[in-house]
């Protein structure tokens, strides 16, 4: 079903707005605001304890914020009458009754918000678990679990998704299985939002990053727009090391000659070294304009993992000062 | 309301400890049966003096006691389960209005342990009546209308358990401390209240939860003075009860965090 996003201006969104949650003494959220938009698979990223599923247990209203709000399609959870036809989510896949079998546990769910059995096997079938849907879900791996919670995530056919670690535990093609269902869901106009802390599985999935550290938004961005903010520079090689240096420093780049990493060979005759202020185009038409041959002209950028690390590392050691100008002004 | 309760009773109907718990009333209601059996077979064979002189339980005994543990067993696990497990989360995401969800939970545990009192102490009743016959024993001698009362009120007694059980798992989330606190209440309390001195020993054992179906109405062999509360009020304390343990739970399931 291909659903339309401009239907209105909350349909399908998430907002998450100046969002507190208190246990006890323990701040888990803390004054965080985001959204989320239809057709795009978004990440939401953050070390363990970060407080991602705090977030979204709050965000389905099975814990009360101490402060702030969070809203699905302009509203509150709780407020949902029958809330599977707008929402799907999963949240932790091991929380079944291990006693029942995938067609019970998916029967009550659907029987709850008034959907026939019809609907429990289409999403049986689609999730690849219709010839065990008599089993016992105890007797499930990990895996068959995931799916089952990603089945009755989908048994409503909603227009918002959310799964809170939806790739722990899956072998590789159940990882795979799990990215390309996202990506279609999202191209269905729907809108997905995946917790995870794995950056490297989001890189892979998601469009949209929202990450978080201690409860606080630390990025609010897009998968490019990160990559781009985490440039490197341009790494250079040629036989004329000084030579070129000189060329690059009187047209304004700046040279760090200090050794660029593993794999990146030295050898005598030729020198590598990472330049910042210039891009490629301008490297080339230098050393051509002095007749400087280049061996090699690579941009280089951290890995979104490294960007990552940097990133929450910094929430870590410096709190609220880890945040970017532009996180901290909550604008996506 | 409706696609709740509906929703519930499908929860409810498929997990095996409530198959373990409605086979153990079936299974108390054999040992019924096989009590009256044993009695007829000693009845016959005592003399003429001794008979008239002879006391024996009734042939509900086996299921007055295992009813009150089977409903607070059915009770408790039909709450704390969805807390051990964490499908308590899934059940409030599918049902987000609490009030309606807690309703119909006890809902649907109450009319199966009322059901399940009711019917197995008709059945014990019909089955005493079809062995024992017309054999002159106290116990057996009340007639089948007349018991209908007090398999009414024990069929109330054991929702009552497994309504109190509910209510105080959704306070405790725990099964071992719903049920070691509902059985103490209903199976260690009575004993030692009867060591208590004078009146009072008396008066507290009355309103204990388990005295009450005996002064709702009379069991079959007891004799008319059971206990110093009048029908109606012995009804009356059963209903507090209920309504003190859900208003607990319900309290705790609405406002607390999951």
């Amino acid at each position: 079903m291909r659903r339309d996003p401009s239907r209105s201006t909350v349909d399908g969104m998430i907002e998450v707005h100046e969002l507190t949650k208190r246990y006890g003494g323990t701040v888990a959220v803390d004054g965080l605001s985001f959204r989320v938009r239809p057709g795009s698979v978004t990440g939401f990223l953050g070390p363990n304890g970060a407080g991602k599923s705090t977030t979204m247990r709050v965000l389905l209203g099975l814990d009360a914020a101490t402060s702030g709000e969070a809203l699905i399609d302009g509203g509150r959870y709780r407020d949902l009458r029958r809330p599977m036809l707008s929402v799907g989510a999963l949240l932790d896949a091991g929380a079944v009754h291990g006693g029942r079998s995938a067609f019970d546990h998916l029967g009550w769910l659907a029987r709850s918000n008034g959907l026939g059995t019809a609907r429990v096997a289409a999403v049986l079938e689609r999730v690849g678990l219709a010839g065990v849907a008599r089993k016992r879900v105890g007797g499930f791996s990990l895996g068959m679990r995931q799916r089952l919670g990603i089945a009755a995530a989908l048994l409503g056919d909603p227009g918002v998704l959310l799964f809170d670690e939806p790739v722990n535990g899956l072998d590789p093609d159940g990882v795979r299985w799990i990215r390309e269902l996202m990506r279609t869901l999202a191209a269905e106009g729907r809108t997905v939002l995946i917790s995870s802390h794995l950056m490297s599985e989001m890189e892979l999935t998601a469009d949209q990053l929202v990450i978080i550290g201690r409860g606080r938004l630390i990025a609010d961005t897009s998968v490019r727009e990160l990559a781009e903010r985490f440039r490197r520079g341009v790494l250079v090689r040629t036989p004329r090391p000084a030579d070129l240096i000189g060329v690059l420093t009187t047209a304004g780049g700046i040279v760090d000659t200090t050794p660029v990493g593993v794999g990146v060979r030295t050898d005598a005759g030729n020198a590598a070294f990472t330049v910042t202020g210039l891009d490629v185009t301008q490297i080339g038409d230098r050393a051509a304009a002095h007749g400087i041959p280049l061996y090699e002209v690579t941009p280089r950028s951290a890995s979104l993992e490294e960007a990552y690390m940097e990133l929450t590392a910094a929430d870590t050691e410096y709190g609220a000062l880890g945040r970017t100008p532009a996180a901290a002004r909550g604008d996506a | 309301m409706v696609d709740v309760l509906a929703s519930e009773w499908r929860k409810l109907r498929s997990v095996r400890s409530t198959l373990y718990v409605l086979g153990t009333v079936a299974a108390f209601l054999l040992l019924c049966a096989l009590w009256c059996w044993y009695l007829r077979g000693y009845w016959d064979g005592l003399t003429p003096e001794r008979q008239a002189h002879a006391k024996a339980a009734a042939a509900a005994q086996p299921l007055l006691l295992a009813l009150p543990v089977c409903g607070t067993v059915l009770g408790a696990v039909a709450i704390t389960s969805e807390y051990a497990t964490g499908m308590i989360r899934a059940s409030l995401a599918a049902v987000p209005r609490r009030g309606t969800l807690f309703a119909a939970k006890a809902a649907v545990v109450g009319a199966l342990m009322l059901g399940a009192g009711v019917v197995s102490m008709a059945a014990a009743a019909l089955v005493g009546e079809a062995i024992v016959g017309k054999r002159p024993i106290p116990a057996f001698e009340m007639p089948l209308a007349d018991q209908a009362a007090h398999v009414l009120s024990f069929g109330l007694l054991t929702a009552a358990t497994a309504l109190m059980a509910f209510g105080a798992g959704a306070v405790l989330r725990s099964t071992a401390g719903t049920i070691s606190t509902l059985l103490a209440l209903l199976l260690v309390l009575p004993p030692v209240l009867n060591l208590l001195p004078g009146p009072w020993g008396d008066r507290l054992w009355a309103v204990l939860p388990a005295s009450l179906a005996e002064q709702m109405a009379l069991a079959p062999g007891a004799s008319p003075d059971s206990g110093p509360l009048s029908p109606a009020v012995a009804c009356g304390v059963l209903v507090a009860y209920i309504a003190v343990a859900l208003g607990a739970g319900a309290f705790s399931f609405i406002r607390r965090d999951s």
